[in-house]
């Protein structure tokens, strides 16, 4: 069936496209909106020409870092992987930052290749893991963790702008995934699950593996994280907005104590 | 030949390389149905898609995605397909099936470095140590 290219607004569009393929995605149809961010290759060229690196080494585990936003134009191919680095390469030269973006690209390449090796095996622990893990048989996550009602105001948000936007900083990924894996002991493939659901850079092997790594079967060691990291990284104003008993409130020994002893 | 280029999820833009090597082709992009009734993604996912396919195609489509492109061959007259290389089992499969009624030629996708066939991956430090040496 041909589909017709839609006119008017994004939003009006948006409408046609939802109507036009009702079925097809997890919203109710009046429910269904448009990112924020904008697809094709037009706006991807903008993004990318309004991108500078210089910082990028220092700030970008910053929830407010600078950080491209360009993996969803990435993933999909709207922009090259190489033309991105040369593009980057060409404006900025060498540099301590150009050289830590383009291994943050080199990233995307190892999980693609990974994904051209082991095809569907990216769904399947790469290796044991390192700590105890829970189960892993849930196939979605709770309500209360995909609606963003848990009270952690870092855990509540994160969903929010998730689901509003379809993107979430890599920091604040990891902290959800490691929250989901080793505090809740939920598996990885429901979060992975819900992350290729909503986020607009979802790709297979680089999401699937990101799961594992944080969970520790696909990493020498678990990703964990505390309070102090998630204030260092940008999340203070989280914190002084949140009522909950932290339970990232703690050292690393502390918490490997509390979440790994068997 | 007269060759159609069909566009995929992995290489969604002007600059996909099978369009390069065939800039005059007509191209095609399809919402595959049986996939996204499974998948369940988010309608942001699917419109940011489809801001991209209104760029990059001359014709969208929705449906199973093999049956959708063979249609297509035989409304455009065409003799040849070109496609960017995938690593998605499922675009592995779909090629396959797709040869069995036309002929198919798959276009290395863009690579920041060059993997060579059968090297083997452990972890991404020695990856990058490896094969990023122009990037580092």
């Amino acid at each position: 069936m041909i589909l017709p290219k839609f006119t008017g607004s994004r939003e009006e569009q948006a409408r046609g496209l939802a109507k036009a393929m009702v079925g097809m995605y997890c919203e109710k149809m009046e429910e269904a909106r448009e990112s924020l961010y904008v697809g094709g290759r037009t706006a991807g060229l903008e993004a990318l020409e309004k991108f500078r690196v210089q910082t990028y080494a220092g700030t970008r585990n910053k929830l407010k870092g600078n950080v491209s936003r360009l993996s969803f134009y990435i993933r999909h191919g709207v922009l090259g992987i190489r033309e991105v680095a040369e593009s980057v390469q060409e404006r900025f030269g060498k540099s301590y930052d150009a050289i830590k973006f383009w291994q943050e690209l080199g990233w995307r390449q190892f999980w693609r290749h990974l994904y051209g090796l082991w095809g569907d095996g990216i769904y399947k622990d790469r290796e044991a893991a390192k700590v105890p893990l829970g189960n892993g048989t849930e196939e979605e996550l709770p309500a209360e963790i995909v609606e963003g009602r848990t009270g952690l105001v870092c855990m509540d948000e994160t969903v929010r702008e998730l689901v509003e936007t379809g993107y979430i900083h890599n920091h604040a990924r990891m902290w959800f995934a490691s929250f989901m894996v080793h505090f809740r002991k939920l598996g990885w493939k429901a979060g992975e699950k819900f992350f290729y659901r909503h986020l607009l850079d979802g790709d297979p092997a680089s999401n699937a593996l990101s799961w594992q790594w944080v969970a520790s079967t696909f990493s020498h060691r678990a990703y964990l994280f505390n309070r102090e990291n998630i204030q260092e990284n940008g999340g203070k104003e989280w914190c002084a907005r949140c009522t909950a008993k932290c339970p990232f409130d703690a050292t690393y020994p502390e918490l490997e104590r509390r979440l790994f002893s068997k | 030949m007269k060759t159609g280029v069909w566009l995929h999820g992995d290489s969604l833009s002007k600059r996909d390389p099978a369009l390069r090597n065939h800039p005059e082709a007509r191209s095609v992009f399809v919402f595959d149905r049986p996939f996204l009734e499974k998948a369940g993604l988010s309608f942001k996912r699917i419109f940011f898609l489809y801001e991209c396919a209104v760029e990059a195609a001359d014709e969208m489509r929705v449906g199973e995605t093999v049956e959708e492109i063979l249609d297509w061959v035989r409304c455009e007259g065409l003799e040849m397909l070109a496609v960017t290389e995938s690593p998605s089992p499922r675009w592995r499969e779909m090629v396959e099936r797709l040869r069995q009624k036309v002929e198919v030629k798959v276009v290395p996708a863009e690579g920041m470095v060059t993997v060579p066939e059968g090297y083997p991956v452990k972890r991404f430090t020695p990856f990058w140590k490896d094969l990023g040496k122009e990037w580092v």
